[in-house]
């Protein structure tokens, strides 16, 4: 699996006056080179999880070692490494878009001609030049999002850890961020990356860790745990309108099917009769306004680790 | 390597520096406006009430007023200047980053001397206007000055940072602006107050504040007032201390 960059012990926190622990006994090694997703609903743990990778908090019990070594004695190594975009990107609210490049890239330790020339490329990359002189209070949320993206990229930084990228944002820029996410990973960088985005995460990400209610339920490679989920594909309808009554009963025949909103539809089909099936549904009784077929995403496992005891998937 | 170090010492506490001051650059007319309202009209509703008076009396109250924008600037402002950014999360940025907590500490305290100087300046220069006397100046005001604001800055940011709210930081730093305004040997004698706050203010560095600059503006530069900046040093270094150990912005 190659070399762990991280390695979380037994790892719990519980806030002050918490009834609950924000996190319960998470334990598993993040490896060189690997772009891991966190996914989890609010307030499953996420937040707090990174909080204390990156050195912010200290584990109430259990220990977090980076490089080998635990971090509460080094954060200092740990933070010339790590870049961090959090979500908040308030402390620059009054810088214009290229001060907070070049100001965090000289924080970094970036030399003036290095934070320059990084400041140039980064905006370039964003797409955001025009926008160089402008205070970071007056972007848009997503366009605030994107610089502050820019900060975690500007530096050395051999690990990012990303919470929730791709909030906000459009769906271009979505893809620009999955784009860079991707040049970063085969430049080397480690992604540690927390989103809710499931959908899109599950194109960069090569291995997920599933939070909820401060415990891990699942950690493994996406492929290895779509396999355990239904295998049976995902064929989804929508037809033209309301009036098409019937069609529950008349395309439940190839399978299991459940109603998602008034007029969309899916069904799980054995790959054998997909085609069968689909044949059928172009039928004009159907009424069909469009229909797609998928393979078991990784949004499905995420739906049916929630479903199951904490531990079955693990 | 070490020289290394030095350098890159400074350069952190520049740029964070900047950081602050660009976060109040568009306001810092309005901040420094409304921080010199207060002392001048203080200064001249006394010249309205107070009639004639002798010099003394008249040089403490336009110290007073010049510890007065201090303290407005110093401890009320920067506190809850420092309470927003720690509750608005502010802290998170610099706390990912690998910066030296004392680097960011001095950076709150130098903001916080730069933005209270314009106004203790126009206050020093608009009440010897106001009430005709001349004041003593000499070059070895300006560290007294900068030691004095110093230690009143540590206070402020010793609010702004260990309140548990912004609401409390709001009540806690008007109370002691009030407080320690006229309820201390600020603008008036030590021997003019209650023997109790008399005692409440050999706790608090404003007295100390308070009689270095009356020393400094009235006959300069004398043991008294090295005795007196002596214990503005303390104070700053106690404070310091507290913000250091109290900030828990890493594990």
């Amino acid at each position: 699996m190659g070399e762990r960059i991280y390695e979380l012990e037994h790892v719990s926190y519980c806030y002050k006056k918490a009834v609950q622990k924000a996190n319960d006994d998470i334990s598993f090694p993040i490896y060189k080179g690997e772009i891991i997703g966190i996914l989890g609903p609010n307030g499953a743990g996420k937040t707090t999880l990174i909080k204390q990778m990156m050195g912010q908090l200290a584990p109430t019990s259990g220990t977090i070692k980076f490089q080998g070594q635990d971090i509460l004695n080094d954060t200092k190594h740990l933070l010339k490494q790590v870049a961090y975009y959090s979500q908040e990107t308030f402390a620059l609210s009054f810088l214009k878009v290229w001060e907070s490049l070049y100001f965090t890239g000289r924080l970094r330790g970036l030399t003036r001609n290095e934070a320059k020339c990084q400041t140039e490329g980064i905006l370039e990359r964003l797409d955001m030049n025009e926008y160089r002189h402008t205070l970071l209070k007056s972007l848009s949320g997503g366009q605030r999002r994107l610089i502050g993206l820019g900060t975690a990229l500007i530096g050395h930084a051999s690990i990012m850890i990303l919470d929730e990228p791709t909030n906000e944002l459009d769906p271009l820029k979505r893809k620009l961020v999955w784009e860079i996410i991707q040049e970063q990973n085969q430049k080397g960088v480690t992604i540690i990356l927390v989103t809710h985005n499931i959908l899109e995460a599950e194109k960069v990400v090569h291995r997920v860790a599933v939070i909820n209610h401060g415990k891990l339920l699942a950690i493994d490679h996406v492929t290895k745990l779509k396999e355990r989920v239904d295998q049976r594909m995902r064929l989804e309808v929508i037809t033209q309108d309301e009036s098409s009554l019937h069609i529950q009963e008349q395309l439940g025949v190839f399978g299991e099917i459940e109603r998602m909103e008034d007029t969309k539809f899916r069904i799980l089909i054995e790959k054998k009769q997909v085609a069968s099936a689909i044949e059928s549904i172009q039928d004009d009784r159907f009424n069909i306004r469009q229909f797609s077929l998928l393979p078991p995403s990784l949004e499905d496992v995420y739906s049916k680790i929630h479903e199951q005891k904490v531990g079955e998937w693990l | 390597m070490k020289m290394h170090s030095v350098i890159h010492f400074f350069v952190e506490l520049f740029i964070l520096f900047r950081i602050q001051i660009s976060i109040v650059r568009y306001q810092l007319i309005w901040i420094l406006g409304m921080a010199t309202m207060f002392p001048v009209v203080t200064l001249l509703f006394l010249e309205f009430i107070v009639g004639d008076m002798n010099a003394e009396k008249l040089a403490r109250i336009i110290i007073g007023n010049m510890v007065f924008s201090i303290l407005l600037m110093g401890m009320n402002v920067l506190a809850q200047d420092i309470s927003h950014q720690k509750f608005g999360g502010y802290f998170t940025y610099y706390s990912s980053l690998p910066i030296r907590k004392i680097n960011f500490i001095l950076s709150l305290l130098f903001y916080g001397i730069l933005t209270s100087l314009p106004s203790f300046i126009i206050v020093f220069i608009l009440g010897q206007q106001v009430y005709g006397i001349q004041l003593h100046f000499e070059l070895l005001l300006i560290p007294v000055t900068f030691i004095s604001i110093f230690s009143v800055v540590g206070i402020g940011v010793s609010i702004g940072f260990l309140s548990p709210n912004p609401q409390f930081t709001n009540v806690v730093s008007q109370f002691l602006l009030m407080f320690v305004t006229f309820m201390t040997p600020v603008m008036v004698n030590l021997d003019q107050l209650p023997s109790i706050l008399q005692w409440i203010s050999y706790l608090l560095p404003t007295t100390y504040v308070a009689n270095a600059l009356h020393g400094m503006l009235t006959v300069g530069w004398t043991t008294t007032t090295g005795n007196e900046l002596f214990i503005l040093l303390i104070f700053s270094y106690i404070s310091y201390l507290i913000i250091s150990k109290k900030i828990h912005w890493r594990v």
